[in-house]
């Protein structure tokens, strides 16, 4: 009798303990990409009080539309599960009926729900080389898809030109120091906490001192935050429109210095405001960074790094501006960049060059 | 070598009242052992000293009042002995059973603890408990929406959920957090330079 009560609770442990995990597919009947396969087969999910769910999934698409594909985003999410996620390719060129592959690796804790979890894949967005954009954009994707293509233009003209003026010598000069400067990452752990910003254990006020970009259609001063250990939140600060054009969106560079003098990208703060031609107004948000580690914040600087015209358009900085000394060392190259520096690092000057010429 | 044999045995041995197998053990050890067999002698030989001294007993004694006088000898004997020894501490016997049945249970407990209560659960009790004992200020619990950007991976915590997002065990060139509530972290694959960015959003 004994005997039995202790094989049903080891059968009870492990029929808790494994479960399965159902996926969903989902793109749009008209979508430009169609999905020619797709592996879940690493993925499970494990109950302990919630599931915990690993998704390894590696799909194959293929683009089923007429015009070549620039980068895709796909969202990630289950139900009941916290926020959402996406994966994102921002360097893709696939061209009509050109097959590429997309990697899912997630880790999910919901709670337990009756029947086995569920995670779902669909298509946020799709854009092309004529900056067109296909897809629902749950996750404003859209706009971060066109600025990482306008930096691949940018930054691809920029090396082919430096191709033929200064020749290959100089374009593998280049290379090494975008390699060197991306090895020379000095990022920190950081969280984000939105809505009680105004709660945090401040010590101080401190001043943004702004970096201007003379080229940039808004200018920001006047800045301040509260900083206390390890933290910084609720900044607010000024904007200008100094361009000739509406301004729908802008995007500031938080960057932080400590006390042993090393600066870093801390965040970046994202404003939806509306802006008419040499208007002014304010940004203040409702959010806290906080470290994962100790950090005493000396000081704090930003700069414009992008902005959003009504009309759609987007201004990114030139590389030229982004060459000041400040910005070098803190601004990560443009995904185009490291696909470009990895190609050369990898497989050398002659594939790097046969790469740009196909743009 | 085998161990003697006690000498209320050995008695018992000599008197013929020991039960069939043990009278065969000791008679078996007390052929080997010198020691033993002159013991059994002695007996023995005390044995048959007192059956002669039985004739001597006066023909009136009160077998009775013999019998309480030494009963009460014995008593204070053993009194006074209690008085000058001194006392031992009983250790209470440890049973196996009611140990193997703690074990059990402590095992259950582990199991069950493992099976049903997230590992970020059991580091926050910890935390907890760590903090009580050290004395140091508890912060109060973070219950999100939080977003993190971090080497390991972007990840979104809200009411005890998680959502992470990683790429086959790579680590992030880059990552990043963002004021309107989301995090990113860029990928580079070694061999072809493909560029894959994963984010987390807290909506």
């Amino acid at each position: 009798m004994t005997n039995r009560i202790y094989i049903a609770i080891a059968v009870s442990a492990l029929s808790l303990h494994a479960q399965g995990l159902n996926h969903k597919i989902d793109f749009p009947k008209d979508s430009p990409v169609s999905v020619l396969s797709a592996d879940f087969g690493n993925s499970n999910a494990t109950a302990r009080g919630a599931n915990l769910i690993e998704v390894n999934a590696a799909l194959s698409l293929r683009n089923s539309g007429q015009k070549r594909i620039r980068s895709m985003t796909l969202m990630v999410s289950a139900p009941d599960a916290a926020g959402k996620g996406s994966v994102s390719v921002p360097t893709l060129d696939a061209g009509p009926g050109e097959t590429f592959s997309v990697h899912i690796g997630t880790r999910l804790v919901r709670p337990l729900a009756a029947g086995n979890p569920v995670v779902e894949v669909t298509l946020d967005g799709v854009l092309f080389d004529d900056l067109s954009f296909f897809g629902p954009d749950m996750l404003h994707s859209q706009r971060s898809m066109i600025m990482w293509e306008l930096e691949a233009q940018r930054d691809r003209k920029y090396f082919k030109s430096l191709l033929a003026s200064r020749g290959a010598e100089e374009l593998g000069k280049e290379m090494r120091l975008s390699l060197a400067r991306q090895a020379d990452s000095s990022q920190r752990g950081v969280q984000m906490v939105r809505g009680r910003a105004t709660n945090i254990d401040a010590e101080r006020e401190a001043q943004f001192a702004f970096l201007d970009i003379p080229e940039s259609p808004v200018e920001a001063s006047s800045g301040i935050a509260r900083i206390g250990s390890s933290l910084a939140g609720a900044p607010r600060f000024e904007v200008r429109n100094r361009s000739s054009r509406a301004v729908a969106h802008l995007e500031v560079g938080w960057i932080v210095k400590d006390q042993q003098g090393r600066e870093f990208l801390a965040a970046s703060m994202p404003a939806d405001l509306k802006l008419a031609p040499n208007q002014s107004g304010q940004v203040a948000q409702d959010a806290a960074l906080r470290f994962d580690r100790p950090v005493s914040i000396q000081s704090m600087s930003g700069f414009v790094s992008s902005v959003e015209f009504a009309d759609g358009t987007q201004w990114i900085p030139s590389r030229g501006a982004l060459d000041q000394p400040r910005l070098r060392p803190l601004v990560a190259p443009s995904p185009e960049e490291q696909r470009l520096s990895q190609i050369y690092n990898k497989r050398g000057l002659p594939a790097l060059i046969a790469e740009l010429n196909k743009f | 070598m085998t161990r003697h044999v006690i000498e209320t045995d050995l008695a018992l041995y000599a008197t013929g009242d020991l039960p069939f197998w043990r009278n065969a053990l000791v008679n078996l050890h007390v052929r080997r052992c010198d020691e033993c067999r002159d013991l059994l002698e002695a007996l023995r030989a005390d044995r048959q000293e007192l059956r002669r001294s039985i004739n001597e007993l006066p023909a009136n004694v009160d077998w009775d009042q013999l019998a309480a006088e030494m009963t009460a000898n014995i008593r204070v004997g053993l009194a006074a002995g209690e008085c000058v020894t001194p006392r031992e501490h009983k250790v209470a016997a440890i049973s196996w059973r009611p140990a193997a049945i703690a074990a059990g249970l402590v095992m259950l407990m582990a199991g069950a603890w493992w099976l049903n209560i997230p590992r970020t659960d059991t580091e926050a009790i910890g935390r907890a408990l760590r903090n009580m004992a050290t004395g140091r200020r508890v912060p109060q619990e973070e219950r999100g929406p939080v977003v993190g950007a971090s080497s390991s991976g972007v990840e979104v915590l809200e009411n005890g959920g998680r959502m992470g997002i990683e790429q086959s065990g790579l680590h992030p060139v880059m990552y990043s957090v963002s004021t309107q509530g989301s995090a990113s972290a860029r990928y580079v694959d070694q061999d072809t330079g493909q560029v894959t960015i994963t984010a987390v959003y807290d909506q």
